[in-house]
């Protein structure tokens, strides 16, 4: 009861110098701004991405071309994969169910008057098998297609959508990079699936796109599904085995593949956002220390400014305890309205980055606001305890004395 | 005996130079009584006060306030009498120019222990006839009503004692009438009234004088009709009052238990 009172009498106090003390809380308003904003644009991130992992399936192993350094980053060479590697995987891991070789690239796709620009992945069967990707209509490419090399191709969702509308693709020809292709079928709804937004894929038989649309010899990804997802590790290591004895690597000799699973994956990228973490939370704690020291300067002007008032309170009966509680609430006030400024501010600004970038996905979570607030009444009352104290010290009779 | 105050001192220490502001005051009021203290500038009369309203602590010598020793008290104990049972009024009337009258008023009872309403500070601001400018600030009021605003504050919580002082000193002669008039209403009503002030026709409206000099009390006397006479002619604190009421005044109020024979010795005719 009492403390709200004195809560109550520091929100009065603050009325009369509210522009000064907002801008003495400017460093508060920038640091939990960059708080906000930081949290909101790494959960985001770390929100889609886990997002992309989920839909990839823990029993999946990926190899790509390129050796990897040391835990970050992956050194591309991109000719180092064949469908004949694929092949060896299958043929000789027995813990690895299925491989699905994956070529991915960019072209348009034409169905009379429309004109399309798409992602085409050239995969086989077993990617069918492996994803949790169902077809709505018609069929998916089959071991047949591959083999002769047929031009049928599945569309992606919003492909269909967009060619052919309402209307079943089905048996129709659609032009993909000028050559003629039958659609056989169309895909489910799905958004993404691992990194590729599907919804916007071609899928055509990988032998079809490497000779006939792209030329060329090597794979992108080939995609591995073991048979028992707890034996990952083991699966990996054969798979491993096989490339190396594929491309006669040495013993000694570093990999030129790499190999990576969802948890290796998900891994790598708290790693790299951690560092964004840190980063963004040294900003953060430098600008609240620098609101902590506006907001210490701030109360030091007002204790001396009121030396008086604080003379007539401890004469009509206020314990140094209440006017130090006074000067805290005060700090702490003032602090968190400049926190609260600094979470609109953040708010706004990574809603306003989700817009400019369109990639970057933000989420601001209710804990980061609390967090922010709880943040901002800490500095405030860590930076008002110097200057409360001294209120609280004050002798009352010079105080009264005090012009 | 409301006020019991034995061989009371304040000695500030300025560097080399030891500065006696009170330099063994003896003094007993009674609830009820008006006193007036007067004395030339330095004489130690704020001193007294701040002593007196528990703001400052005694180099040596004891203060009872109700039978309760005030020096050995805590912080703590110290800021609920000053809330409870003392009425300070200021020269510069000290009020928080930001806030209207109202919440000035109310500044006692945030730091009281019963639950905070409004009413008792507008009952406050009633008896000082302010309570149609309870919403006003100090700023957009007269010195006088500036005044009266911290008598309210003063009386918030029925203190048994109000301390003032030189409450006049800042006003012209009408508007210092006027605050004298509230003193005198609160005298009737029971409260013990000690009023420093320089002005000699303040100082005869009370009942009882005690002069300070040099952080004595010089002399004590009861203010007899014919001293009140004598101090509202001559407007000051004359030759007269001195070499016969203040000696004999002493001895005769026996209000004072103790007289001080030094601050007798002391006395010297003309000062003042
Ligand atoms: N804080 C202090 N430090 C040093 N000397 C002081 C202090 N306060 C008062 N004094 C001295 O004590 C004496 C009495 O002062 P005061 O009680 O204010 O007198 P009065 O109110 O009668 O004018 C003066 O000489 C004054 O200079
Ligand atoms: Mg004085």
């Amino acid at each position: 009861m009492f403390t709200f009172r004195v809560i109550w009498m520091a929100l009065r106090g603050l009325q009369t110098n509210m522009m000064r003390s907002l801008l003495a809380t400017l460093g508060v308003v920038i640091g939990v701004c960059a708080v906000v904003s930081a949290m909101s644009i790494l959960e985001g991130a770390k929100k889609d991405i886990t997002k992309r992992f989920e839909s990839m399936g823990a029993d999946q192993v990926m190899v790509v071309s390129g050796s990897s350094r040391g835990r970050r980053g992956v050194q591309t060479r991109t000719n180092a994969l064949e469908l004949k590697d694929a092949e060896a995987i299958l043929d000789q891991c027995d813990l690895v169910k299925a491989v699905a070789p994956e070529i991915q690239n960019a072209a348009q796709i034409k169905y009379f008057q429309k004109n399309k620009g798409v992602q085409i992945l050239g995969t086989t069967d077993a990617y069918y098998r492996i994803n949790e990707y169902e077809t709505v209509e018609g069929r998916f490419i089959r071991r047949e297609d591959v083999r002769g090399e047929r031009k049928v191709c599945v569309l992606g969702h919003k492909v269909a959508k967009d060619l052919f509308g309402e209307v079943s693709a089905v048996g129709y020809r659609v032009k993909i990079k000028g050559t003629g292709f039958t659609v056989v079928g169309v895909m489910e709804k799905k958004g993404f699936l691992g990194f590729r937004e599907v919804d916007n894929q071609v899928i055509v038989p990988i032998s079809t796109a490497m000779k006939r649309l792209y030329g060329v010899r090597f794979v992108t990804m080939i995609t591995c599904q073991a048979k028992n997802p707890s034996n990952l590790s083991a699966a990996i290591t054969q798979i491993k085995r096989t490339l190396r004895s594929q491309h006669s690597i040495r013993a000694g000799t570093d990999d030129d593949f790499t190999v990576f699973t969802q948890e290796q994956a998900k891994k790598q990228v708290a790693d790299v956002t951690q560092i964004f973490e840190v980063v963004l939370y040294s900003i953060a704690g430098i600008s609240l220390l620098v609101g902590g020291i506006g907001i210490m300067n701030i109360m030091l002007v007002s204790v001396t400014e009121r030396t008086r008032e604080i003379g007539v309170r401890i004469a009509v009966g206020a314990r140094r305890v209440d006017i130090m509680t006074q000067f805290l609430i005060e700090a702490a006030v003032i602090s968190m309205i400049g926190g609260a400024v600094g979470v609109l501010v953040g708010v706004g600004l990574s809603a306003l980055l989700e817009r400019i970038t369109r990639v970057l996905e933000t989420y601001t979570p209710p804990s980061a606001i609390v967090y922010a607030l709880v943040m901002a009444a800490g500095v405030g009352i860590v930076s008002g305890l110097y200057p409360a104290i001294r209120a609280s010290k004050l002798d009352p009779v010079e105080a009264l004395r005090y012009e | 005996m409301l006020i019991q105050v034995r061989d009371l001192s304040k000695v500030y220490q300025m560097g080399a130079e030891v500065v006696r502001a009170l330099d063994g005051v003896s003094l007993d009021v009674d609830a009820g009584e008006f006193l007036s203290i007067t004395g030339a500038s330095g004489s130690g009369k704020s001193t007294f006060m701040h002593l007196l309203g528990c703001l400052d602590k005694p180099t040596s010598g004891t203060y009872h306030l109700n039978d309760r020793d005030v020096t050995q008290m805590s912080d703590k104990e110290l800021a609920r009498i000053r809330n409870r049972e003392i009425g300070f009024v200021f020269q510069t009337f000290n009020l928080i120019n930001r806030t209207p009258a109202i919440d000035n008023v109310a500044v006692p009872l945030v730091y009281g222990r019963e639950t905070f309403t409004n009413k008792k500070a507008m009952d406050a601001l009633e008896r000082v006839q302010l309570g149609k400018r309870a919403k006003h600030k100090p700023s957009e009021m007269s010195g006088g009503e500036r005044q009266r605003v911290a008598i309210a504050r003063a009386i918030v919580n029925n203190p048994k004692v109000i301390f003032a002082d030189e409450p006049t000193g800042n006003l012209d002669t009408r508007t210092g009438e006027q605050i004298m008039g509230i003193f005198h209403d609160l005298h009737k009503e029971g409260t013990t009234i000690i009023l420093v002030t320089h002005e000699m026709s303040v100082a005869a409206q009370a009942k009882r004088l005690i002069r300070m000099v040099d952080g004595v009390v010089d002399t004590d006397t009861p203010i007899t009709p014919s001293l009140r006479n004598e101090m509202l002619h001559s407007g000051m604190f004359g030759a007269s009052v001195l070499t016969d009421s203040g000696v004999s005044g002493g001895t005769e109020s026996g209000v004072s238990g103790v007289t001080d024979s030094g601050s007798t010795v002391a006395a010297e005719p003309g000062v003042s």
